[in-house]
């Protein structure tokens, strides 16, 4: 008796770091999957190849959730994901199998650090999404015909109909082949990457390619989740777990989101990912004896550098030196 | 822009796939409580984090072939599994509705972009689990 209700704690224990990972995934616009694997590995010690397995899973839970929300307010651009599918599929094939690749030869030092680097990245698209500014105009090209990138959506805030076209899809092409192989390789959505190929390469406005790439979140995890499940990387009781926790967190997080008037609040979530970030580098280098600092110290450190990161980013982006406008 | 009654199809299949597959899930996180374990593992084996416990227990050694005389047994392993198989065919089939549209306005570039898209999602299930 005693011992099934350890069980059960544990069990909501894993549900509550999904929930958390799930509401601050969903606040902050990285999706549950880039907070739940170095909240899995750091402070509940599952092994990697299970928290990137279960993370995966959870993250092709939270976009079919959240992209059927999305079709229907019809801003995300089928034609546009169908397109970009071909290559974040086809780096989800590649990151899978260099996943497994690295477990089996026990290199798993490099997941943590390229996780760390690619969550510190991943910071970049979803800070500057803050302020919704529609992309300065550049002549259609002639994938803009051929693929179909134009498009048009209703905007609730502006109260009219914003018409769009994308450009330079192959450059696209390019940087989703990437995001997809992140996605592969670490079991995230890698919904940032995604965001950043739509607004650099395509220019397309913040509001379609945060759909959209919503949208092709839930395919490109699809391809990999069914390798990642013959090779073993799936626990079931951990998905199950982290599956129902994110989509609760994503849930209330996205009801949340429509009450925050005050969008600084968000920056708190933005140094807690720096520092899940930093940490998930150093522990990658102790895990090849590499101490960057002593491990008893590296959590301060980590906390250290994020609050002053952070609080500089901060700054810069008020004073708007980082090209953006705050609205 | 699709018309609204194809946006709302891709709709109604996400957001059923997605509640079906949580309700296996929840489902079969019951049964290993209340069965105390499944697939011939107890609740604390299964509830293991440490790697060479939870080896044993992962994706690898769950056949799909199991999958359905594991419901049947009432196995809250496999009512996991097929919960987590529904949330991939989920994907898969938005991208299968796709195609059908795109074939039904004979868009051809748009079928075969689909296809291509497909050929990866099948890549990926079958022939890549036989070279692992």
């Amino acid at each position: 008796m005693l011992s099934l209700i350890f069980t059960l704690i544990k069990f909501l224990t894993i549900i509550s770091a999904g929930i958390i990972a799930g509401f601050i995934g969903s606040l902050t616009g990285l999706g549950g999957g880039t907070i739940l694997v170095p909240l899995l590995t750091l402070f509940y010690g599952v092994p990697v190849i299970f928290a990137t397995g279960a993370s995966l899973v959870s993250t092709i839970a939270t976009s079919d959730g959240s992209a059927s929300a999305y079709t229907r307010e019809k801003i995300a651009n089928v034609n546009l994901s169908i397109s970009l599918e071909i290559a974040t599929t086809a780096g989800a094939i590649v990151g899978s199998l260099v996943a497994i690749y690295i477990y089996a030869h026990s290199l798993s030092w490099i997941i943590y650090i390229v996780f760390g680097i690619v969550l510190l990245f991943s910071l970049i698209p979803t800070i500057r999404k803050i302020a919704f500014e529609t992309p300065k105009f550049v002549p259609p090209d002639w994938t803009t015909k051929f693929f179909k990138l134009s498009g048009s959506y209703y905007d609730e805030r502006l109260k009219k109909r914003i018409d769009y076209h994308g450009v330079r899809w192959y450059l696209g092409e390019v940087i989703m082949f990437f995001a997809g192989f992140f996605s592969g390789l670490l079991g995230i959505g890698s919904g940032a990457l995604k965001v950043l190929g739509m607004d650099w390469a395509l220019n397309l406005p913040m509001k379609v390619t945060t759909t959209t790439s919503n949208f092709m979140i839930g395919i490109t995890a699809a391809t990999s989740s069914s390798i990642y499940w013959y090779a073993g990387f799936i626990q079931p009781f951990i998905a199950a777990s982290t599956a129902i926790g994110v989509l609760i967190g994503a849930y209330f997080g996205a009801k949340v989101l429509i009450k925050v008037t005050n969008k600084d609040i968000r920056w708190i979530f933005f140094s807690l990912l720096m520092f899940l970030g930093l940490d998930m580098i150093f522990t990658g280098f102790n895990k090849i004896n590499i101490y960057i600092v002593n491990v008893d110290f590296q959590f301060f450190l980590a906390v250290g550098i994020s609050i002053v990161l952070i609080f500089l980013l901060y700054v810069l982006m008020k004073k708007g030196y980082l090209g953006v406008e705050e609205k | 822009m699709r018309d609204f009654d194809d946006t709302m199809v891709v709709s109604h299949f996400l957001r059923a796939g997605a509640v079906l597959s949580l309700l296996f899930i929840a489902a079969g996180v019951i049964l290993l409580f209340v069965r105390n374990g499944g697939d011939g593992y107890t609740l604390s084996q299964i509830t293991s984090y440490s790697y060479s416990q939870a080896h044993s227990i992962d994706s690898k050694n769950m056949p799909l072939s199991m999958i359905l005389p594991g419901i049947f047994d009432l196995d809250g392993i496999y009512f996991i599994a097929l919960g987590l198989w529904l949330l991939i065919f989920t994907s898969v089939s938005v991208v299968v509705v796709r195609l059908v549209w795109f074939s039904q306005q004979k868009d051809i570039k748009f079928v075969i972009m689909t296809l291509i898209v497909l050929f990866n999602l099948f890549f990926a299930m079958i022939v890549v689990p036989s070279i692992i």
